[in-house]
């Protein structure tokens, strides 16, 4: 139950950036979810913390002690990846029990402690079978149950889900964060999906380019987005960004007219606006456009509306249904509409 | 439906039609001077075709009661086994470090490693000749453990290296964070993982220290530390002229440990031999 602390990390390989300028404290028991595309700096991220790779400059303190230049194997971390790295040539018994040797714990607690792992991630029946004989799903619990078996300082994942199917990823999802709460480690998690992200983390910490975008829980990254690309990664469909102008109080962009009272004149300006935040409306919107597609999902029916040149997203009641090319009007939520400048991308609050 | 089971039945006797072939090629070499060893000598030199040949154990007793044949075997088991673990003890650790160690000039080194086995033999045959003697190791099966060593330590580092080059980064990144050391990671996770590998290079160099003639009869100059293939030369000369059965048998017993080895491992072996190919 470690405190983290990353104070100016970065790192490079030449003139190419992996990680530039990555400031931020993770507090005890936290568990922060380093979220964005590939090639983004999150892997290399986790990989400083963990030890596997050492920053080109800047610090990382594991509660208040500084870990640079210290090994791997010498920080307490216990990692779960991508691919699972499990020991081809172990049982799943002995690959969970592989740390408790290394780490010189007393031989006379390993088979309860391996048990217990086990138990936790319901791989009991499965302690004898060699990791080739087990399918995705079990590979992944028992590299869980490696992970967990010596109750580390920091939990660190690397997209452990990635290459499971939806159903066995949203039943581990909820594993992996109850696990966590019972055990109470301070867990770094890395994905690019934001599913992923929203429902596990106490705080996401999105990245794109190799630098922190923005760090907020859940709620703060959907609601209250830092610029246009956390906008337009958080959320699915995501966050429709319209490029106009704002003039005399109204933004005005091909087939849309919102008013924006109290808003001066802006030359350039993005309106965002979520489809989840938006009515399909008969009598008058704001957005007015011919219909592009129409994909009834049971739940919720997308609605792609084309409005000028560009295509926008509405999530519209489950019954809706209407010919393609019909006209549609579509009354935005007032309260709910985002502006960000159109040169940086940042909001403009 | 009936026309497409024929085309399979026919694809399937064809093959084994070019595979029995193959074999009867493959074996009839060592049928043959399996034959000439179990037959009278008189019966191997005589110009008349025989069809219907003699069974004879003489070449079998000449070669284990007039000559210490199991001496010149123990010799070559000893050098044979020898020579590749001292192989393995250098060339696993040599590997790991070529795969996976950031170093200045470490592909030169790799490449240089390579490049001795493009060397001729008799270029060093006589620098390995004085240095076994000024080591006092002529004519003794340890320096023919080295010798063979020797030859084959670079291409038995670099099969391993191609290996070790297909284990993905993640085995050896999480048993570094589940807490092991280096030596702990190579012995424990990158050894089992690469064991096709392992008796692929060693069958490889089992083969080609069976097969080394120059060397061992530059060190070797009695039975002391003479071994099957420079037995096979004792036969060639003298006043008994060529015995051919008895150097048809003792090629034949030179050819059956090998052959059995290979049998007991094909499984690894074709594995191994196919694993290094293709990146996964």
């Amino acid at each position: 139950m470690a405190r983290i602390e990353l104070r100016n990390v970065e790192k490079r390989w030449g003139a190419v950036w992996g990680v530039r300028g990555v400031n931020l404290d993770i507090a005890e028991e936290e568990f922060v979810v380093f979220l964005g595309p590939s090639g983004c700096g999150k892997t290399t991220t986790m990989r400083m913390i963990a030890g596997l790779e050492e920053p080109s400059s800047g610090e990382i303190l594991m509660d208040g002690e500084n870990m640079n230049g210290v090994d791997a194997r010498d920080r307490d971390v216990a990692m779960v990846f991508q691919g699972y790295a499990l020991y081809p040539n172990m049982t799943v018994y002995e690959n969970i029990r592989f740390p408790l040797r290394m780490r010189k714990v007393p031989r006379s607690q390993h088979d309860a402690l391996v048990r217990r792992a086990a138990e936790m991630v319901q791989l009991t029946e499965l302690l004898d079978r060699k990791p080739g004989a087990l399918s995705g799903g079990q590979r992944q619990r028992a590299a869980l149950a490696r992970a967990i078996v010596r109750q580390p300082k920091v939990f660190l994942m690397d997209e452990p889900l990635s290459n499971l199917d939806a159903k066995l990823r949203q039943h581990m999802r909820v594993q992996i964060r109850h696990i966590q709460r019972d055990l109470r480690i301070t867990t770094v998690y890395v994905t690019h999906d934001q599913i992923e992200a929203m429902t596990l983390a106490d705080r996401i910490v999105v990245m794109r380019s190799a630098e922190i975008q923005q760090i907020g829980t859940p709620d703060e990254i959907y609601n209250d987005p830092a610029n246009t690309f956390v906008a337009g990664f958080i959320g699915a469909p995501p966050m429709n960004l319209v490029e106009g102008g704002i003039e005399g109080g109204v933004f005005r962009a091909p087939g849309l007219e919102v008013p924006l009272p109290g808003r001066g004149d802006l030359g350039r300006v993005i309106l965002g606006f979520r489809p989840e935040d938006c009515a399909v409306s008969m009598d008058g919107g704001e957005l007015r456009g011919c219909v592009y597609g129409v994909e009834p999902t049971g739940d919720v029916t997308y609605l792609t509306l084309k409005a000028g040149e560009r295509l926008i997203e509405i999530k519209a009641d489950r019954q809706f249904r209407a010919p393609l090319d019909s006209p549609v009007q579509v009354a935005l939520d007032p309260a709910r509409l985002y502006l960000f400048d159109g040169e940086t991308g940042r909001r403009i609050r | 439906m009936a026309s497409l089971r024929t085309t399979r039945r026919d694809s399937r006797l064809l093959r084994y039609l070019i595979l029995g072939t193959w074999a009867l090629v493959c074996l009839v070499p060592v049928a043959w001077f399996l034959s000439i060893g179990l037959r009278p000598r008189v019966e191997i030199i005589t110009p008349r075709p025989i069809y219907w040949p003699t069974f004879s154990l003489d070449a079998w007793h000449m070669i284990w009661e007039d000559w210490p044949m199991a001496r010149y075997l123990r010799n070559s088991v000893a050098a044979i086994f020898g020579s590749v673990l001292i192989d393995l003890v250098l060339a696993i650790p040599a590997a790991y470090s070529l795969a996976r160690y950031q170093y200045r000039g470490r592909d030169d080194i790799a490449f240089y490693i390579l490049s001795t086995r493009m060397m001729a033999p008799a270029i060093v045959a006589i620098p390995i000749f004085f240095l076994f003697r000024s080591l006092g190791l002529l004519d003794t099966v340890w320096a023919l453990m080295i010798v063979y060593a020797a030859i084959n330590l670079s291409l038995v580092t670099w099969i391993i290296r191609s290996y070790m080059l297909d284990i993905p980064k993640e085995l050896e990144d999480a048993a570094r964070t589940d807490g092991a050391s280096d030596l702990r990671i190579l012995w424990e996770v990158i050894v089992p993982a690469i064991r096709p590998g392992i008796i692929t290079a060693s069958v490889i160099a089992m083969i080609f220290a069976i097969n080394e003639f120059l060397f061992t009869l530059l060190i070797a100059s009695t039975p002391n530390a003479y071994t099957m293939s420079v037995a096979l030369a004792n036969f060639t000369g003298g006043s008994d002229g060529v015995i051919y059965n008895a150097i048809a048998l003792v090629a034949f017993l030179a050819f059956l440990p090998v052959f059995l080895v290979v049998l007991l491992i094909q499984r690894h072996l074709s594995r191994g031999l196919t694993m290094g190919a293709v990146k996964g």
